[in-house]
């Protein structure tokens, strides 16, 4: 008697899901949202800030060639490799730059760890697939293209079941303030306050 | 039981009536290894395993490498539960450096590792559904699994592989409004661990099958050396979250699942009632956890240990995962010993599946909570 009363339960909570909505991701059509802009690190604090880690993404203005994260890389994949560039910066003589190779990156972001410069980030692009290897290659000047993604669903909990949508849930009661710095803004911040003092030089000049 | 033979090796008298099946290496069934059956009719005669297909050499590999770029590779051989593969390997560095972790990364890396559990059992519990036959067990989980894998992305970056344990702390603090999220999703999560309750543990059709096959007795399960779930079903209470705490698991309150029964339900069982155990520990640790505070202490570039030897383990997925240490000085570790739970386990085999029917092969070789990637490292 057990057992029928068992099978019976089983295929209940079976028989449940019609109703349930449906849990897939429609993934080209639907994006999931990331916390953040991606994986920064502040070398002044020596803490990173959470975000996905994805393409990388490279400020020209700030590296200075020193190699570290290709140093870094090394010893993990060694798709890092420094190339001569056209261009030439004051805080990079040599000129420079990394070009990373995606074939053999495994996005663990050590080499952003080791940027002291706030030169080096990972977006929150993911889609790098590529019909030739050499087309995974990306130079310098790709890596500092920033990616437009256009992620903006999130898993939803409904009474109904989990599903994605792209209304924010409402928050509960316990919810934390934001606990860490905002880089980005602090990187603005310095940013415009360059530009003012560029502008003023200028107008002296 | 009572022979004393090592497996494997012991020479059968054979006659015409015992067959030799090789199930895999490429038999879907099997994981990344073989195992040699001897089959009388339809009941096991010996069975050897043969793992070491998916070998990689990580211990080699980790002796060319700094503390912090071996970070990467290490957490290779089980990507699911990457946290606690790395969790043994940091704390014998911290060790070895004399560095002193910050209290709220304690709480974040006790917070990940129990997610990652979860999320590793989860896969486990999968295949061991379809193997069974039973292919909404192998639905279900998967797609439960990407809640969790969610919760893991927030905090880390990546879904499966986060390099997210450092020497030192961890990588990053865990992003904005993440207690929220993780509460709201914990409490659906276990939500749907109480449906599988009616649609697999409960049901008449599992039961059949795992009740009573492959009875490991508790005095072979501690002669064996048998580790983790393997080893509380078998109704011993080991857990090391419990008998050796390391970071913060004295501060939490949570229960140590054992069952007596020794079978493959029971050893099925046992990983299930760790994940309901899993969500109180990552809710007590939520609460207990320094609402501010740094999560990591900067090392130097190249940091050298003294010469001194280590050996840290901790409570993973599959058990007792054990890392020694041994360093001359150098940036580079000397030699580095991995000691897997999978490893352990997959001993028990030849005894439990002696005497077995051949159909019942699946539900005692994946009860055993094994990841062939892992044994093999």
């Amino acid at each position: 008697m057990s057992t029928i009363v068992g099978i019976i339960k089983a295929l209940n909570s079976g028989v449940k899901h019609l109703a349930v909505k449906r849990f897939t991701l429609r993934y080209p059509e639907e994006k999931l949202k990331f916390v953040g802009d991606g994986y920064q690190y502040d070398p002044v604090s020596g803490v990173a800030i959470a975000g996905y880690k994805g393409r990388h993404m490279l400020f020209h203005d700030k590296c200075t060639g020193c190699q570290l994260c290709a140093i870094a890389c090394e010893g993990v994949a060694e798709a890092i490799g420094m190339v001569k560039v056209d261009n030439k910066w004051k805080q990079n003589k040599k000129a420079i730059l990394p070009q990373i190779d995606y074939g053999k990156c495994v996005f663990c972001g050590l080499c952003v760890d080791a940027c002291p410069f706030y030169a080096l980030y990972m977006t929150n692009d993911y889609e790098l697939s590529s019909f030739t290897k050499e087309s995974l290659i990306y130079t310098p000047a790709q890596l500092a293209v920033k990616a437009h993604m256009n992620q903006d669903v999130q898993i939803a909990i409904s009474k109904r079941g989990a599903s994605h949508s792209a209304e924010l849930p409402a928050p509960l009661k316990k919810a934390l303030p934001p606990a860490q710095p905002q880089l980005e803004s602090k990187l603005k911040e310095t940013q415009e306050d360059k530009e003012k003092a560029d502008d003023k030089g200028d107008t002296h000049g | 039981m009572t022979t004393q033979f090592p497996p494997g090796i012991q020479l059968e008298k054979e006659d015409e009536r015992i067959m030799t099946l090789n199930i895999g290496p490429q038999h879907p069934g099997s994981g990344h290894m073989r195992l040699i059956i001897k089959v009388d009719g339809d009941y096991i005669v010996s069975c050897d395993p043969d793992p070491g297909y998916v070998h990689r050499g990580e211990e080699k590999m980790a002796e060319h490498r700094n503390y912090l770029l071996n970070i990467p590779h290490l957490e290779r051989p089980v990507i699911h539960d990457s946290c606690n593969i790395l969790y043994p390997y940091c704390l014998a560095v911290e060790e070895l450096l004399g560095t002193e972790v910050p209290e709220r990364a304690k709480y974040i890396r006790v917070i990940a590792s129990e997610l990652n559990r979860c999320v590793y059992t989860m896969y486990w519990l999968g295949i061991y559904g379809i193997f069974l036959g039973h292919s909404t067990m192998f639905m279900w989980p998967m797609a439960d699994r990407e809640l969790l894998i969610d919760l893991l992305e927030a905090m880390t970056g990546a879904r499966v592989t986060h390099s997210f344990f450092i020497p030192g702390g961890v990588r990053n603090d865990v992003p904005p409004n993440f207690e929220d999220r993780v509460l709201r999703q914990l409490s659906y999560f276990e939500k749907r661990l109480k449906e599988y309750e009616d649609i697999f543990y409960q049901n008449p059709v599992l039961k059949s099958r795992t009740e009573g096959t492959g009875i490991l007795s508790r005095e072979d399960a501690i002669r064996l050396g048998v580790t983790g779930s393997v080893l509380r079903s078998a109704g011993v209470d080991f857990d090391l979250r419990k008998k050796e705490p390391y970071d913060v698991y004295d501060n939490i309150d949570f229960e140590t699942q054992v069952l007596k029964e020794g079978d493959s339900y029971a050893r099925s069982r046992v990983p299930y009632l760790d994940m309901l155990e899993s969500c109180n520990i990552i809710r007590d640790a939520l609460t207990k956890m320094p609402t501010s505070g740094s999560v990591r202490v900067k090392l130097k570039p190249n940091p050298k240990g003294s010469a001194d030897e280590v050996y840290r383990r901790v409570e993973s997925g599959r058990g007792s995962l054990g890392m020694y240490l041994v360093s001359n000085g150098t940036p580079q570790p000397y030699r580095l010993k991995i000691s897997v739970g999978s490893f352990r386990n997959i001993i028990c085999l030849p005894y439990l599946l002696k005497g077995e029917l051949l159909g019942n092969m699946p539900a005692v070789y994946w009860s055993l909570n094994y990841w062939p990637v892992e044994a093999d490292r």
